[in-house]
């Protein structure tokens, strides 16, 4: 492949990445107006958000780091979504594989815990520690699944594990072949969205939504767009391990938005767990299921 | 007689201590000091070829005592560990210098007392690595069990009993170690590295057992393994600040070296393999491996409960040790070079951090998580050092803690164990979130009334810790560079060398490019930025106008989140903190009072007639029977 072909590759990763992140958020909304008997906003409102957070007029800033947590959470998931192989495109994934990926989608979090850190606000703080304790919770789980995935792949490499998937069809898809650990997966998804019952870390009730306490403006216009990132990185995660990745781009989007969809109906019927909850949730029964998925990997 | 290139590294190590011994007390013997450590890396620059393809050098120094040979060498893997040590002494002696030094006199320290001390343990390890037989290495051993209790002991107080108590732990180590070197003696009649070779050969399996308990007990209470680990913490993080962050950064990795040199060179990880547990499908390794693993996991959340830095460092560090043996005995390609490669990685960050710390405590007098905040608007630069260490010492890219952490956890993927690599990363996620406790609660958040006025730490103390961070970056980046060194210490100790590139590693299961992944991450950030900064201006604000639901914030108001700081965790978890470990020392130390309570008592009741009465009575029956 030659240098400009790769260029235009991590150009265009991150952003389609963008742009299908941002229908993911609008799907999101629709599902929790059709559960709540609403009509739900426009088509092109998650674009009209973002662009008016970023084009207000009042921006305040709490120093420095408060702005450079900010860019680390956007620019950690852009860099990610490099290593996420697309149909027809690999990136560098090859050059990082599922550990290195899983070890960047950490960056935009460590990057929001920084920026929140310097708002000096306690309700901030107290969100980033049940932010880190939700993900000590959920990443116990997601380890023992990309365990399983990748020893029965006999790699790390997201593309061999994704051609693995696509040689013999639905028949050595991840979900057939692995549906313990796929079911774990899902859990383990689930709450690293950290949407309801796991929304343990807005808590709007509590802490004042948290993170968010001192974030207007172009600082929430930075978290929104972190979210279309999370949103689409985490549903094509999954699609990589466990449904075969994408041949087209037809089914690659459709498995992604598909998966997305059980998370976000289930988000919106649930009310809200307590920390400890989630810890004692997430530690024994995707746990249960991934280590006994993995005992038949082995 | 020509002088070898290790006697001169020798002499140059010794000459630094005479230096501080006889002309510590006055105020440039620091910088003197420290030019010395410059030396003696110059002087083990000129043995680079070790680090890059192996070979042996050897000392001219060489006796015999009762017809044991006794005699000093390096190679590879002495290097590899020398280079660590003198590169962690030479920034530790710098940042020393000049304005901490001064402020350590004021307070009541023993400058002088504090230079040799350092000198002494730059020495004495040196030796230990340098050691060419089972006498020296045990020598060695020694000198620098007691060299290290006297950096510990310096500080006083506190530091004392702490330091008490290490010595009490690295001389029951030292018997243990003494008793394999007497097993090894009977069975093959001499002391050279070889004869363990030979003793394997010939000892039974139960024997074999005896040794890999003895030997690895012993190594293993300098490295904090569990359950030995109890002394290590407040030794290091009682031990004054420069003193600290060399102890943190190498001193415990003297137990790796050993465990290196003894068990996988000598002894070789498949007879250590060969050693089965009785009733159990567990064998020796499995059983090192998982010592390693608790050694990772309990202590990492110890540190996560730590209010004070120093102490919360020095738990981590124990954590990190962790690592390295996992990589070490899990013993492939990318195991073994991510063993080692953490120990050089380790030392980086972990020296950067506890300096971090020191410039705080210089500036603002304590090291109490709850009596900081807000620091990063006074001390930008030592936030970065901090920030950058913490993520070394969390393993996430773009740090160099990430790429040995990652050959960790791709060694325990390709030898299909999964629940040792869910312990190494439940480790990792406890580090994360115990670094981010640390540094919120001194650079974020609110910044205290009596810190308004604290300014940036002097250069002095800033230039050694800048040096460090960038070494922590640019070894992230170019992981190549220090895994060559890794692979020449791999290929003393006989373990296979995985196929490196300058960023990073090449396997046909997922490689991993470092210069890729940072140059992704950097130019995300670059989109990141401009995204950001092309939207509308934004306003500073004080940290005072700040939502309080509906009241109004004031300077006498403390607004931040720092104690329990994992509240919701502890819920969970809180109570598995049961302090076993400690209950278990202390009922040794108790069973041992009340003993030679017992035997004092016997002692001074001077009566003799009971005495004489007892002996006849034993003599009688001895007799008769």
């Amino acid at each position: 492949m030659s240098a400009t072909e790769l260029l235009i590759e991590l150009t265009l990763m991150p952003l389609v990445a963008f742009v299908v992140g941002m229908m993911m958020v609008l799907m999101m909304r629709r599902i929790a107006a059709k559960l709540q008997r609403r009509v739900g906003p426009p088509f092109f409102q998650p674009l009209y958000d973002i662009v008016k957070l970023h084009s207000k007029r009042t921006q305040v800033s709490h120093g420095l780091i408060h702005d450079i947590g900010i860019v680390m959470a956007m620019g950690g998931y852009i860099a990610a979504e490099t290593l996420l192989p697309v149909p027809g495109m690999n990136g560098i994934a090859e050059k990082g594989g599922i550990i290195t990926l899983l070890y960047l989608m950490m960056i935009p979090s460590l990057g929001l815990a920084l920026g929140v850190g310097q708002c000096a606000n306690p309700n901030g703080s107290i969100g980033i520690a049940r932010a880190l304790t939700a993900m000590l919770a959920y990443d116990i789980p997601l380890v023992i699944v990309v365990f399983g995935v990748a020893y029965a792949a006999g790699t790390t490499n997201l593309i061999d594990i994704i051609a693995t998937q696509q040689a013999g069809g639905f028949e050595t898809w991840g979900v057939t072949q692995m549906p313990l650990l796929a079911i774990a997966g899902l859990i383990a998804m689930h709450a690293s969205l950290g949407k309801q019952p796991f929304e343990i870390y807005i808590a709007p009730a509590e802490i004042a939504t948290g993170p968010m306490v001192e974030m207007g403006g172009k600082y929430l216009g930075g978290l929104f767009v972190m979210q279309c990132f999370q949103l689409y990185t985490t549903a094509v995660l999954y699609v990589s391990l466990f449904l075969g990745g994408g041949t087209t781009w037809f089914d690659f989007l459709l498995k992604s938005f598909l998966v997305l969809a059980i998370p976000m109906s289930i988000a919106y019927l649930f009310p809200r767990y307590r920390t400890e909850d989630l810890l004692r949730l997430m530690w024994k029964w995707p746990v249960m299921l991934g280590l006994i998925g993995i005992a038949f990997v082995i | 007689m020509m002088l070898t290139l290790l006697d001169e590294l020798l002499l140059f190590s010794g000459a630094t201590l005479l230096v501080a011994l006889f002309i510590g007390r006055g105020l440039a013997a620091g910088w003197m000091v420290t030019i010395l450590y410059g030396g003696q890396l110059l002087a083990l620059l000129k043995m680079a070829v070790l680090g890059y393809g192996g070979g042996t050098i050897a000392s001219s120094l060489s006796f015999e005592i009762m017809g044991q040979e006794l005699s000093w060498r390096f190679d590879g893997l002495s290097w590899f560990f020398a280079l660590i040590t003198i590169g962690s002494a030479l920034l530790s002696s710098w940042f020393s210098c000049g304005a901490w030094e001064r402020s350590y006199i004021r307070q009541g320290g023993n400058i002088w007392l504090f230079h040799t001390a350092m000198a002494l343990n730059v020495f004495t390890m040196l030796i230990l690595l340098a050691s060419g037989d089972l006498l020296s290495l045990f020598i060695g051993w020694e000198l620098v069990s007691w060299a290290g209790f006297l950096l510990m002991v310096l500080a006083g107080g506190v530091a004392t009993s702490a330091a008490m108590r290490y010595i009490t732990y690295a001389m029951a180590g030292g018997m243990a170690i003494f008793g394999g070197l007497a097993l090894i003696y009977t069975a093959s009649g001499s002391l050279q590295l070889e004869a363990v070779t030979t003793a394997v050969e010939q000892m039974s399996g139960a024997k074999l057992w005896l040794l890999v308990i003895l030997f690895g007990g012993g190594f293993g209470v300098k490295m904090g393994l569990m359950p030995f680990h109890l002394w290590q913490a407040p030794a290091y993080a009682e031990t004054p600040g420069p003193g600290s962050a060399f102890l943190g950064a190498i001193s415990s990795r003297m137990g790796l070296f050993a465990i290196l040199l003894v068990l996988v060179k000598l002894f070789g990880i498949v007879n250590i393999e060969s050693l089965k547990l009785p009733f159990t499908p567990i064998d020796a390794r499995d059983l090192l491996a998982w010592i390693a693993v608790f050694t990772i996991i309990l202590p990492t959340f110890t540190a996560m409960k730590q209010n004070d830095a120093r102490h919360l460092l020095a738990w981590h560090g124990i954590g990190q040790g962790g690592y390295m043996l996992l990589g070490v005995v899990v013993a492939d390609a990318m195991g073994g070079a991510g063993g080692l490669l953490h120990v050089f990685n380790h030392a980086t960050y972990q020296a950067a951090l506890f300096m971090a710390v020191t410039a705080v405590i210089y500036r603002t007098g304590t090291s109490d998580l709850n009596k900081l905040g807000g620091l990063v608007v006074r001390m930008p630069l030592s936030f970065v050092v901090l920030l950058i260490g913490i993520i070394g010492l969390a393993g996430l890219p773009p740090m160099n803690g990430f790429v040995s952490k990652w050959l960790v956890y791709r060694s325990l993927l390709n030898q299909g164990m999964p629940l040792l690599f869910l312990a190494a990363v439940i480790g990792t996620l406890g580090t994360i979130l115990s670094v981010y406790k640390l540094i919120h609660n001194i650079f974020l958040g609110q910044l205290r009334v009596e810190h308004e006025h604290v300014s940036e730490a002097p250069w002095s103390m800033m230039i050694p810790m800048l040096i460090l961070s960038a070494i922590i970056f640019v070894t992230g980046l170019l992981p190549g560079i220090p895994l060559e060194w890794v692979a020449s210490a791999l290929q003393t100790v006989g373990l296979p060398v995985p196929d490196h590139t300058l960023g990073g590693i090449e396997s046909a299961s997922g490689s991993l490019d470092m210069i890729w992944v940072i140059g992704v991450l950097f130019a995300g950030f670059g989109v990141g930025a401009l995204v950001f900064y092309s939207a509308g201006r934004s306003k500073r604000v004080h940290q005072l106008d700040n939502y309080a639901g509906g009241h109004f914030l004031s300077a006498d108001v403390r607004y931040q989140y720092s104690d329990n700081f994992y509240a919701g965790l502890m819920h969970l978890i809180g109570g598995w903190y049961r302090g076993s470990f400690l209950w278990l020392e202390r009922s040794i130390r108790s069973l041992v009072e009340f003993l030679s309570l017992g035997m004092q008592g016997l002692y001074r009741r001077a009566n003799a007639e009971f005495y004489l009465l007892t002996t006849a009575l034993f003599v009688i029956a001895w007799v008769v029977i």
